[in-house]
């Protein structure tokens, strides 16, 4: 085992490894901007330097020399190093800015250079609030600046691609972008251009940054000079609340955080694991958000009819329809559902004595990348196969629906008229009950009754991701009859925290009128008389991780934030 | 760059330019291709025949216009961003059309001192043709540049990327004028240190013999 000193408390540390890095590792605080686990280290913005020793050795006996005390020499570079590059070995002992005036002195004056031609325009940059260039400045930097002359004026919003923006003048340089598209995603569409103050990154004449992953530039940006055309303008940063989630556009299960304000979710971000999606994200998984908001159920609604509908009387015809159909009756998994969701289902078919057909599978061949984006365009399609559901065999199910076989069919969470499971007309004599995300559910006209359900944003819930790997949600929007600050797991912006429902901010609409699944068929259980079984999203999963072998040890407080790798399964190859 | 420090803006460079030359004439032969591969194999990775590869394009095509470094890129199976990048850092890389004849002034410090300026408005007399520009005719560019090396020698300027004109004087100008006129090259001054001059006849190039051959003049003793 070898040691290092830093800042006077001794580490021990096996293998090499950077000095940035194992301070970031040991809650040590470096500053540094160009510096990315993931990335090359280029050391080009100067600003993480600390001052290095190292022990003397005798030329001769090659033993460490000591002083009178009988402690080691220490002899110190002759100049600062960046921790960054630098590959710690034994002995060594480092002073950071907490300890050497020489280092603080140093970081001060790289702040001060790096800000001589930055605009300091804060006060309408997106990224101030979460920007390490700003941070840093105040925990670092100097007090002012020193220069008198005017500053470098580079272009000023340049559409980089169809979905990233750039301020050259604000760029720092330190190529973590360029570094991005030439290491990680590979396209090279980025370069540094020009020298001196004039540089600033930009795509060459005639080409786009239009690659499916661009958008990372904007997270990996450490200051604002990569802003998302999306996102760009649309809230400070204290203003929305972040909560940690998956994206569910595709079988990845990336992981991400949702930014809410008032209820609304404005943006997707990646969110770190390294067993799933290290620290990126697609920009398919970002620009899906407004689903979340947009065309969402004003609540439950009986023959189209919303107004006189509510939760009791909609529930209660549910409950007849399920009552006169019984085992005439064929259950729609979802594969957009969680795992609870359809363990909820099943238990309801069971009471009913209905049939599950299984999930309808949304297979896009080609859209897979072998990277963050899978063929599979849903979350669960392996949470439901883990179930003992399979794919919906087409023809068969379309054939056995419009024989008129069945009287009531219930879909989870799905759109079977859209997937061109069965046409609309085909569902006319059948009484269709719809667990719907969004009103332009194309299923819904048919709907005898269509029950809001929440979305991945609103629920508590389990997704299997296509590795196999359990990552449970929690919610980030309220849903109506929820308190935001009861929920102990959502995260809370400032205005969550001090606002009121009476502010002029707030906007009632945001809420939406929608129940998760899993608390909704408990609800028809009880009225049909069966067993309702566990309650809750964390109870109905204790009960599948000690049933199912094939959610062994998913239990919440095994999966936490970052999932839990289940035991391997024989899938069958979906053809 | 005193242009620069009077008006600092960076202008954002023509993301959709006309292409200057057209496909039949974006090809490198068979020999510029077999010596881009000698290059290529000269380094660990192809990165590295990058400067090479622009700097023959440059020679062949006259100047760098985007559509000659996507050729190069292809050539290299290099993004075609770092190609541009390259050629974007390097002023000698020329990314617009210039005259037949470039004159590169240098006007940093110790050119300056030396009346660099005034070299620089003679030329731009003489060739009617204002810095960082193109004289009518096409035939001469006239450029302001920073500092090429030779303060030993100011105030000095440089020819087509290659030639030093050392110590330069009206007079001097002239000549260089009537010779590139008369269609003939420009020598090679071998310069070098002081301490230098007594070695290897004073010329350290091993690759070109001077034609003339510059010593420093001795110096009054510096008294006080």
């Amino acid at each position: 085992m070898s040691h290092v000193t830093i800042d006077g408390r001794e580490y021990e540390f096996e293998g090499p490894q950077s000095l940035l890095q194992f301070c970031l590792d040991h809650e040590i605080e470096l500053p540094h901007f160009c510096y990315h686990p993931s990335m090359s280290v280029p050391a080009n913005c100067r600003q993480c330097l600390v001052d290095i020793g190292a022990p003397v050795r005798d030329r001769e006996t090659g033993e460490i020399r000591l002083d009178e005390q009988g402690k080691p020499v220490i002899q110190y570079f002759p100049k600062l190093q960046t921790s960054c590059s630098h590959i710690i070995s034994d002995g060594q002992v480092v002073h950071t800015a907490r300890s050497s005036k020489k280092v603080e002195e140093a970081q001060r004056d790289t702040l001060e250079f790096l800000l001589i031609n930055h605009p300091l325009d804060c006060p309408i940059c997106d990224q101030a609030g979460h920007c390490p260039l700003q941070i840093q400045a105040y925990k670092y930097g100097p007090e002012g600046s020193r220069f008198e002359f005017r500053k470098v004026h580079k272009p000023k919003k340049v559409k980089l691609g169809p979905r990233v923006v750039l301020d050259a003048e604000r760029c720092i340089n330190c190529t973590r972008c360029v570094r991005f598209t030439d290491e990680i995603s590979g396209s090279g569409q980025l370069t540094i251009i020009e020298r001196g103050v004039k540089n600033y990154p930009i795509t060459p004449p005639g080409g786009s940054f239009d690659e499916p992953y661009s958008m990372n530039v904007i997270d990996l940006c450490p200051v604002g000079a990569l802003t998302s055309v999306d996102f760009r303008f649309q809230a400070r940063i204290w203003e929305m609340a972040s909560t940690p989630s998956i994206t569910t556009t595709n079988a990845k299960g990336s992981n991400c955080d949702l930014w809410v304000r008032d209820n609304l979710v404005l943006r997707i971000t990646p969110r770190a694991n390294p067993e799933v999606n290290e620290f990126w994200l697609p920009d398919e998984d970002r620009l899906t958000y407004h689903r979340f908001n947009e065309n969402r159920p004003l609540g439950p609604s009986l023959h189209g009819e919303t107004e006189s509908a509510s939760w009791d009387s909609s529930l209660q015809r549910v409950t007849e329809i399920l009552k006169n159909s019984g085992t005439q009756t064929v259950f729609i998994a979802s594969a957009y559902a969680t795992v609870e969701d359809n363990w909820m289902l099943i238990q309801l078919a069971e009471a009913v004595g209905g049939q599950v057909a299984g999930y309808i599978s949304h297979i896009e061949p080609g859209h897979g990348d072998g990277w963050l984006r899978t063929d599979d365009r849903t979350p669960n399609a392996q949470g439901c196969e883990r179930l003992g559901l399979a794919p919906i065999d087409f023809p068969l199910w379309q054939a056995r629906i419009e024989s008129g076989e069945f009287q009531a069919i219930y879909i989870l969470e799905d759109d079977p008229v859209a997937s061109e499971l069965c046409s609309i007309e085909s569902l006319e004599d059948i009484q269709v009950i719809l667990h719907y995300y969004s009103t332009t559910n194309q299923t819904l006209p048919t709907a005898d009754v269509a029950l809001p359900a929440a979305m991945v944003a609103e629920t508590i819930g389990t997704y299997v991701n296509e590795s196999g790997r359990a990552q449970r949600v929690v919610p980030a929007k309220v849903i109506k009859g929820m308190n935001r600050t009861l929920m102990m797991q959502m995260g809370l912006s400032r205005a969550d925290r001090h606002g009121t429902p009476f502010d002029r901010w707030h906007n009632e609409s945001h809420y939406i009128d929608c129940k998760p699944s899993w608390e909704i068929i408990p609800i028809l259980l009880k009225a049909l008389g069966a067993k309702t079984g566990p309650l809750g999203p964390r109870k109905i999963m204790r009960l599948i991780s000690d049933t199912i072998p094939a959610f062994k040890g998913a239990t919440y407080g095994a999966m936490d934030l970052s999932g839990v790798a289940l035991p391997a399964i024989e899938t069958e190859v979906i053809s | 760059m005193a242009e620069f420090i009077r008006n600092p803006v960076v202008e954002l460079p023509d993301p959709n330019p006309e292409a200057h030359f057209s496909e039949e004439d974006l090809v490198f032969t068979e020999d510029e291709k077999s010596r881009i591969t000698d290059w290529v194999n000269q380094y660990p990775t192809s990165d590295g025949a990058v400067m090479w590869t622009l700097w023959l394009a440059q020679e062949k095509f006259g100047f760098l216009p985007p559509e000659v470094l996507q050729l190069v890129a292809t050539e290299l199976s290099l993004p075609y961003a770092q190609v541009y990048g390259v050629a974007t850092f390097y002023t000698q890389y020329y990314k617009e059309k210039k005259g037949q004849i470039v004159f590169d002034v240098c006007t940093c410090f110790s050119c300056q001192f030396c009346g660099g300026y005034d070299i620089l408005a003679y030329l731009e007399e003489k060739l009617d043709v204002k810095r960082g520009h193109t004289s009518a005719c096409g035939r001469y560019t006239l450029q302001e540049v920073e500092c090429l090396g030779a303060c030993g020698s100011a105030p000095m300027m440089q020819v087509d990327n290659g030639p030093y004109m050392h110590n330069l004087t009206p007079e001097k100008i002239d000549t260089v004028l009537a010779s590139l006129e008369a269609g003939q090259s420009l020598p090679f001054v071998s310069i070098t240190l002081p301490q230098d001059e007594d070695e290897m006849g004073g010329n350290r190039r091993t690759d070109a013999d001077a034609e003339e051959r510059y010593l420093t003049p001795p110096r009054p003793r510096q008294t006080q």
